[in-house]
């Protein structure tokens, strides 16, 4: 690290209390002595355990889209929901900002989540100087929480308890898919280590400008 | 109290938001070498933008709440327009008192529960006394992990409306009220996201000052 910045030491982004960068080995996790924030949740192999969940994500996101999540049976009829035509049907009432919502919360964000981490992670575990890698990370950092494939879960359970009494509903091959994926999405945010990410990227960064840097 | 003074601004550094390097502070406005983030020392205008937000949010719970999100259409009944609270007591008189419970919470008293603990940690910032710091600390992480859950009942409506289309015999509509309430719920995730938690105990290191001179 250069001299502009002191390393050895972090500051809290809650309450900016500043401190001396604690020894870490092994999973451990660091909060503020003053506010309670987790400051570093450490994951040695962070970048290898990302990149596997990640490329697990990027599969079940596959049959969790394509499959349909329920299937309702009227009077022999039948009619199948997928994530897509839950976003679809809102545009045609007429509410597309509605459907926009639907469609980036619960579709794209979650999927542009697990390329991002896909490239991070791969980037990092083959030590490979990819472009905008520093904008990847802020990107993912960025869309974290908008990602709601848990609360579009929450809301298939609730849609079920109201329809069962009227109509016979059929849980789909998308649903069990959805469940799958929202295990290793969650899996691979607790397993995600921002602080070894920022450090293996600066590291990755120019040569020539940490030479130029380094020495002063 | 010597620690309230062990602020990184106070020492001449500044965090990057993004990638948590620290800089010093003459880099305010530029972008960071790291990660090429803006680099502020605290989040700009984050009061104003806060309050304008959450005010959004407020005046978006009227139509949210007044008006219908769905329109139910069936043999028996024709076109029957359901607010939030009305699907809630229609949960109810099915005697299902758990996903009432759960649709309840996320739909109304998440949202008012969020508007109201963002406001009071604005005044308490802007004109209140710098107490219980880490209990606010606590309020407002829930807020800010909570927001999220209140999409539940906008990702129901179009989870029925995909199902039940079953033209003469069962219908049902997506409402105008739905985009009133997803307004609701991203406007009040913005909010939770501009508020700069570091005011709070800024504002006790002005008073911790003032007390220590006199």
């Amino acid at each position: 690290m250069n001299a502009l910045q002191p390393d050895n030491r972090i500051a809290c982004h809650e309450c900016d209390l500043l401190m001396q960068r604690p020894q870490i080995q092994g999973d451990q996790v660091v909060n503020c002595p003053r506010c309670g924030s987790r400051l570093i949740s450490s994951h040695p192999n962070s970048a290898e355990r990302s990149l596997a969940l990640a490329l697990a994500g990027l599969i079940l996101l596959l049959p969790a889209n394509l499959f349909p999540v329920l299937t309702l049976e009227v009077l022999g009829r039948q009619q199948e929901q997928t994530i897509f035509s839950s976003a679809m049907v809102l545009y045609r009432d007429g509410l597309a900002l509605v459907a926009l919502a639907v469609l980036l919360f619960a579709i794209l964000v979650p999927l542009c989540k697990l390329l991002l981490l896909t490239y991070l992670s791969g980037a990092l575990h083959l030590r490979r100087r990819w472009p905008l890698l520093p904008l990847a990370m802020r990107s993912y950092q960025h869309l974290d929480q908008w990602g709601m494939l848990e609360v579009y879960l929450i809301a298939v359970l609730v849609s079920v308890v109201k329809l069962v009494d009227i109509a016979d509903v059929h849980p789909g091959l998308g649903l069990y898919s959805l469940g799958a994926l929202i295990a290793v999405t969650a899996l691979s945010s607790s397993q995600l280590d921002p602080d070894l990410f920022w450090h293996q990227i600066a590291d990755l960064g120019d040569p020539v400008e940490r030479v130029e840097t380094g020495h002063e | 109290m010597n620690s309230w003074r062990h602020g990184a601004l106070a020492q001449g550094l500044l965090r990057c938001h993004d990638c948590s390097a620290l800089w010093p502070v003459s880099l305010e406005g530029h972008h960071c070498p790291r990660c090429g983030a803006p680099l502020h020392s605290r989040t700009p205008h984050s009061l104003t933008r806060t309050w304008a937000l959450l005010l959004t949010s407020a005046l978006l719970m009227l139509p949210a709440n007044l008006l219908p999100i769905m329109r139910v259409t069936m043999l028996s009944s024709q076109g029957d327009a359901s607010t939030i609270l009305g699907g809630v007591i229609e949960l109810t008189k099915h005697g299902l008192w758990g996903i009432a419970i759960v649709v309840l919470a996320a739909s109304i008293l998440i949202p008012v529960g969020k508007i109201l603990a963002l406001a009071s940690l604005l005044i308490a910032i802007q004109f209140g006394k710098a107490t219980n710091l880490r209990q606010k600390m606590v309020m407002f992480r829930i807020v800010h992990w909570i927001g999220r859950w209140s999409m539940l009942d906008i990702f129901v409506v179009g989870i029925l409306v995909a199902l039940v289309q079953f033209g003469n015999l069962a219908y049902i509509v997506g409402q105008t009220g739905a985009l009133a309430f997803a307004g609701v719920v991203v406007f009040t995730m913005l909010a939770a996201n501009t508020l700069d938690t570091r005011l709070i105990w800024d504002r006790h290191l002005q008073e911790a000052s003032i007390g220590s001179e006199t």
